[in-house]
């Protein structure tokens, strides 16, 4: 939006005497604006609310309501609140002005004044008070377009998790602000096969939600199929090497076998899944050998994978590292350590409550300490 | 974060300490910049009293570290402690970024 013209602009001038008000109104004649006045206090909120001026002078001795009063209940108000006001009193003590400012006016001229103080005064408080308009409308607008990318965002995820036999899953997503580069997908392969794939782009907001828009489009269109995790990260990371500069864009994609429980895993810089073995009562990390993000360079070598069998009651964990980075005040992490044993201890073998449980743990971790990064996590269960 | 540099034997020489994250990491990218808009193409980081890096901090590293493989130079990272020398590991970025104990053996291998 263009900034409002200064014809368009009006000053509300309030004193109870009127050869001050035309004083004043003659002084400010040359400014440009159309000029309100009010004669009381009373009036003067009327008008204020009404007309919603661009800067009130305002008189501070007045019979009926005084000035700090006004000044006061104009603050009060949210429609009147953000106008600025400067104070214009014969009350010329240090201790009037600083009660006029701690009410919240921007200025305060004291009376006899000098046309030309008042004019030039008044001139720069229209003047911050439009560059203050301007950024919000602009601010409003930057979040409007980002709640946009976030909403598109959203869609890119899957809709539904996949009922899988034998293989129960759950999920959490949340950005840290409005669009957010975290991205998992599922995707069904022959021979009933799944692949899980979960990327984090470095950064966040809109850029990193572009690069992780592009990686689903890039998924989605897999030219071969998704069954050698090698391949997938390969052919991902081809194209992204011709968009990503300079950033990039971690991934992990899991390839189960629900016929052999057979888990294969190929690693692009992303953290390594954590897997419970019922069997052992423990958890621990996948330690799987990877390469670096996808986005940087072709790769020369051929990306490992590392596969694993799991057994009934195993637990899968992927995620992004905005969860293990997630700080509390003190700056210290949440950690793999406590992700771990949260992820052992659950008593209850459904994906989605230990997800719960580990969300719930990691809030209290935090303890009200924003997230910096976005958090993404996938579990599932063998059943 | 504190950031020094010093050019040693034409070294250019950039020292990180305190964290390396989101919020320091546009100053630290500034920093970079500044040293690379000479002809230098010898770059050692001294990370010894690095504490922590996050993935904005590492692109930075990367960032350098592809501008002097443009140029036909050598980027050495120093001195890693265990926290972020792991997350450099587990990032994979070992293999595109050398790394080395001490600035000491950082020094012998860019000369």
């Amino acid at each position: 939006m263009a900034a409002n013209s200064s014809d368009t602009e009006s000053i509300l001038l309030v004193d109870d005497n009127p050869t001050n008000l035309q004083v004043l109104f003659q002084t400010l004649e040359g400014v440009q604006c159309k000029l309100l006045i009010a004669k009381d206090g009373e009036s003067a909120l009327t008008i204020a609310e009404k007309a919603l001026p661009d800067l009130i002078l305002l008189d501070i001795m007045m019979p009926g309501i005084d000035g700090y009063e006004v000044c006061s209940r104009l603050k009060a108000n949210a429609s009147t609140a953000y106008i600025p006001i400067i104070f214009l009193s014969a009350l010329g003590e240090t201790e009037d002005k600083v009660k006029g400012l701690q009410l919240g006016a921007v200025d305060y001229i004291t009376k006899p004044f000098q046309p030309e103080e008042v004019i030039a005064r008044v001139n720069t408080h229209l003047t911050i008070h439009r560059l203050k308009r301007e950024v919000e409308t602009q601010k409003d607008q930057l979040e409007h377009e980002l709640e946009v990318v976030s909403l598109v965002q959203r869609r890119l995820l899957p809709k539904h998790l996949p009922e899988i036999a034998g293989f129960k899953l759950g999920v959490h997503y949340e950005t840290s602000r409005y669009a957010g580069g975290d991205y998992y997908d599922i995707i069904e392969l022959p021979d009933n096969g799944w692949g899980f794939l979960i990327a984090d782009a470095e950064g966040h907001s809109a850029p990193a939600a572009v690069l992780m828009a592009m990686t689903c489009a890039l998924f989605r269109a897999l030219p071969s199929s998704a069954a050698d995790p090698a391949e997938v990260l390969t052919y991902l990371n081809r194209h992204l090497c011709k968009v990503a500069d300079p950033s990039f864009m971690t991934a992990l994609y899991a390839v189960y076998d629900t016929n052999s429980a057979t888990l294969k895993v190929a690693r692009a810089g992303h953290p390594m899944p954590m897997i419970y073995r019922a069997s052992e009562g423990k958890a621990s990390e996948f330690v799987c050998d990877g390469v670096y993000p996808m986005g940087i360079e072709p790769y020369e070598q051929t990306v490992p994978i590392t596969e694993t069998t799991l057994e009934k009651g195993d637990r899968l964990l992927v995620y992004t590292d905005g969860l293990t980075e997630r700080f509390n005040v003190d700056g210290s992490a949440y950690g793999e350590e406590r992700l771990l044993q949260m992820l052992a201890t659950n008593p209850i073998a459904n994906p989605q409550e230990i997800i719960a449980a580990i969300m719930g743990d990691v809030e209290q971790f935090a303890n009200g300490h924003p997230a910096d990064d976005d958090q993404a996590l996938l579990v599932g269960i063998v059943e | 974060m504190e950031i020094t540099q010093n050019v040693e034997k034409g070294i250019a020489c950039i020292a990180f300490k305190g964290r390396l994250d989101a919020d320091t990491s546009p100053e630290a990218d500034q920093t970079v910049k500044g040293v690379l808009a000479g002809d230098t193409n010898k770059l050692l980081f001294d990370l010894g009293a690095l504490e922590y890096l996050s993935s904005a901090g590492l692109r930075v590293l990367l960032t350098a570290a592809k501008e002097i493989k443009r140029r036909d130079g050598k980027i050495v990272l120093c001195a890693l402690n265990e926290f972020v020398k792991e997350i450099f590991e587990v990032s994979g970025f070992q293999s595109l970024i050398p790394i080395t104990d001490s600035v000491e053996s950082g020094l012998e291998l860019l000369t």
